[in-house]
């Protein structure tokens, strides 16, 4: 078939070849033919943050991206940061500030978290605030998010990483949807 | 909608590069700004510009994914690394199937959106004499908040000193004339080279630079608030830029 691209990838750990468009952009692909709907779309053009994701361990607007682009390529979206049954850090640190109000916007604080926190395992607050001001939250809950990264920083040098589900759910009053 | 697009990412393996060789510093065009926070570019006084245009650039994210010869190919008064660039005398590598050619930034510069770039032809490298010592540099961008900004005004200033007196001064503006692209502010460079940083010297920096400038009017800001804060950039950056040559330190 002309003008389509086979195209292999992992994404959270699990392999994919998907047949794409070459104009097709990875959060289509990421939302839609691969179901990982954390990935939201906020403006589509770079400016909100919301749709970012990680490629190669690095961040990534997936708005911006075209899928033709990423043969090879690793991804990472929220649901790919902690095995099954389990929650990352910085999901619980999140969690436990209370920050979000309509959370359409924390994914995209999360995986630019997860992108510093690998970066830096210790950063300050000074660059908390700079690699997390590259996403918008018109709830305003920005000095929350701030604040989680800084509990997911200590959690993970605690070396707790990974934190069970069920029983953060129950503690948070967290219904499953 | 374009008929065809060519990805340019495999080109990344050679194309992305810093290097200081044989006193000139070189830049591969798909270096990415993350990539160039890494260099020498973000550790050496020398470059202390390159460091201000990286803080401003849009957010932490896109700074992982934009490239320096994108910027540069964008050619509007809003690609920060043009006015960086300007200062530090630039040239670019352009190359296609035909050849190799190589021209200053200026020379490539016609006006907004528009270069001297033949559809074939893509930029590959960005090169610049190595400083000599005792010379830094500054970019200053003015909007309406910290990040996610264009630059109502921005600037840059490059300075070599020589026993405490300007030796060579070099200073670009996003528009210097009414094309919307970034230019050097040459009347005003002479004005200043051989005195030093007084209170004298930077008033009379500001007059040549009002004399000089013609700034535009449009919907995001009148001439006159343009003229204006373009005299502060002036002023601010040959203050910091002497502050970082003489202490060496940003």
């Amino acid at each position: 078939m002309a003008g389509i691209v086979k195209v292999r990838l992992e994404v959270n750990g699990r392999e994919y070849i998907v047949d794409v468009p070459p104009h097709e952009r990875l959060i289509d692909t990421l939302r839609y033919r691969l179901g990982y709907t954390s990935v939201k779309e906020g403006c589509g053009r770079g400016e909100c943050g919301t749709c970012i994701v990680l490629v190669n361990g690095l961040p990534r607007h997936s708005c911006l991206t075209l899928t033709s682009t990423l043969d090879g390529a690793k991804i990472t979206t929220v649901e790919g940061l902690a095995p099954e049954g389990k929650l990352h850090a910085i999901q619980v640190a999140f969690i436990e500030t209370r920050g979000m109000q309509c959370g359409f916007c924390t994914s995209g604080f999360i995986m630019m978290t997860k992108a510093l926190l690998d970066h830096n395992p210790n950063p300050s607050y000074d660059e908390i605030k700079e690699w997390l001001s590259s996403t918008l939250c018109r709830c305003g809950s920005y000095h929350y998010y701030f604040a989680a990264a800084k509990l997911a920083a200590k959690y993970i040098n605690e070396g707790k990483i990974y934190f069970d589900e069920k029983q953060v759910r129950e503690k948070y009053h967290l219904k499953v949807v | 909608m374009p008929k065809y697009l060519v990805d340019l990412s495999p080109l990344r393996r050679d194309l992305s590069y810093v290097v200081v060789e044989n006193g000139v510093v070189r830049i591969g065009a798909l270096t990415t700004l993350w990539e160039l926070s890494k260099s020498i570019l973000h550790q050496d006084i020398k470059y202390a510009g390159f460091m201000d245009v990286f803080r401003k650039f849009g957010t932490m994210a896109i700074r992982f994914n934009a490239t320096i010869g994108g910027n540069i190919a964008s050619a509007t008064q809003y690609s920060d690394y043009i006015t960086l660039l300007l200062v530090y005398d630039a040239e670019l590598r352009l190359e296609s199937v035909h050849g190799v050619r190589k021209v200053r930034l200026e020379e490539f510069l016609v006006d907004k959106r528009k270069t001297i770039l033949m559809p074939n032809e893509i930029i590959t490298e960005i090169s610049f004499k190595e400083p000599p010592s005792k010379t830094s540099s500054a970019f200053i961008k003015f909007d309406r908040r910290e990040l996610l900004i264009a630059g109502i005004v921005t600037g840059a200033i490059y300075l070599t000193e020589e026993e405490g007196r300007i030796r060579e001064a070099r200073i670009a503006f996003d528009m210097i004339s009414e094309h919307r692209i970034p230019g050097r502010a040459r009347s005003t460079e002479k004005c200043i080279t051989g005195r030093n940083i007084s209170e004298e010297t930077l008033i009379e920096a500001e007059q040549c630079l009002e004399k000089e400038m013609k700034r535009i009017s449009d919907w995001w800001a009148t001439s006159e608030y343009r003229l204006e804060m373009s005299k502060a950039i002036l002023r601010k950056g040959l203050r910091l830029v002497h502050n970082r040559i003489l202490n060496g330190v940003m």
